[in-house]
């Protein structure tokens, strides 16, 4: 299990993210950045919080880290989401994926991002321009998915 | 007897605290039951019950789970990272 950090307060740093996964055996390198969008629902957002519950979501993050690089066999899958007040045009999430070929590449990056938005316990409050605040809607966790990669 | 009870995302606006001591009528209530008192206490969390998930500690449990006493809980609305 990786003793990496998998959320964080300080801005995301894709360069040490891509230092900490050098790879020689490596031919592809796939880098996806969730990025504060300057609207939603057709509302103007100012800026975003995102809470988390630290413990799990580490857990959750190293463990889909593992099973990304099992299922696509990549040699190399890194994630790390913010947490706290970002402004507009602030990294939210960055996962970095690298393997030999870029097929299982671009697959396994989408896949990674894909299941933290279903699976990380990461909760984003919006705060819009009219001066109004709301969390978003989300995606009920489900006990079934979490240390039982057999059933999703 | 008492365990932790934490509180995340829209909840904490609906209870208005990040976290709550609560007591333990008994040794290995479980957590539906724990949801029914605190149903009582903040009748705002009813509408969220049917999409809440639970964690005791970094383990996601079900509902049937018994709490023991010193357990913290998490109550967990639905998830909005990324």
């Amino acid at each position: 299990m990786s003793e990496q950090i998998h959320l964080q307060s300080e801005p995301l740093d894709l360069a040490a993210l891509l230092r900490d996964t050098e790879d020689g055996a490596c031919g592809a390198l796939v880098v996806f950045s969730g990025t504060v969008r300057n609207h939603h629902a057709g509302k103007a957002v100012q800026r975003l919080n995102y809470t988390a519950h630290r413990g799990l979501v580490e857990k959750v993050l190293a463990e889909l880290e593992e099973e990304t690089k099992a299922k696509f066999g990549v040699r190399q899958c890194r994630i790390v989401h913010r947490e706290g007040d970002l402004e507009v045009g602030e990294d939210s999430v960055l996962v970095v994926v690298r393997s030999a070929h870029r097929g299982e590449a671009f697959a396994a990056a989408k896949y990674a991002i894909d299941t933290l938005k279903q699976r990380a316990p990461v909760w984003k409050r919006e705060f819009y321009a009219d001066g109004s605040v709301d969390y978003q809607d989300g995606v009920p966790l489900s006990a079934c998915c979490h240390g039982d990669h057999g059933h999703d | 007897m008492e365990i932790r009870v934490e509180f995340y995302g829209v909840l904490q606006e609906v209870v208005g605290t990040a976290a709550a001591a609560w007591p333990l009528a008994t040794d290995d209530c479980t957590v539906s039951q724990l949801l029914d008192e605190l149903r009582e206490r903040f009748p705002g969390l009813a509408a969220h019950m049917p999409r809440l998930a639970f964690a005791v500690g970094d383990q996601i449990v079900p509902r049937g789970h018994p709490l023991r006493s010193g357990d913290t809980l998490a109550l967990l609305p639905p998830v909005s990272g990324g």
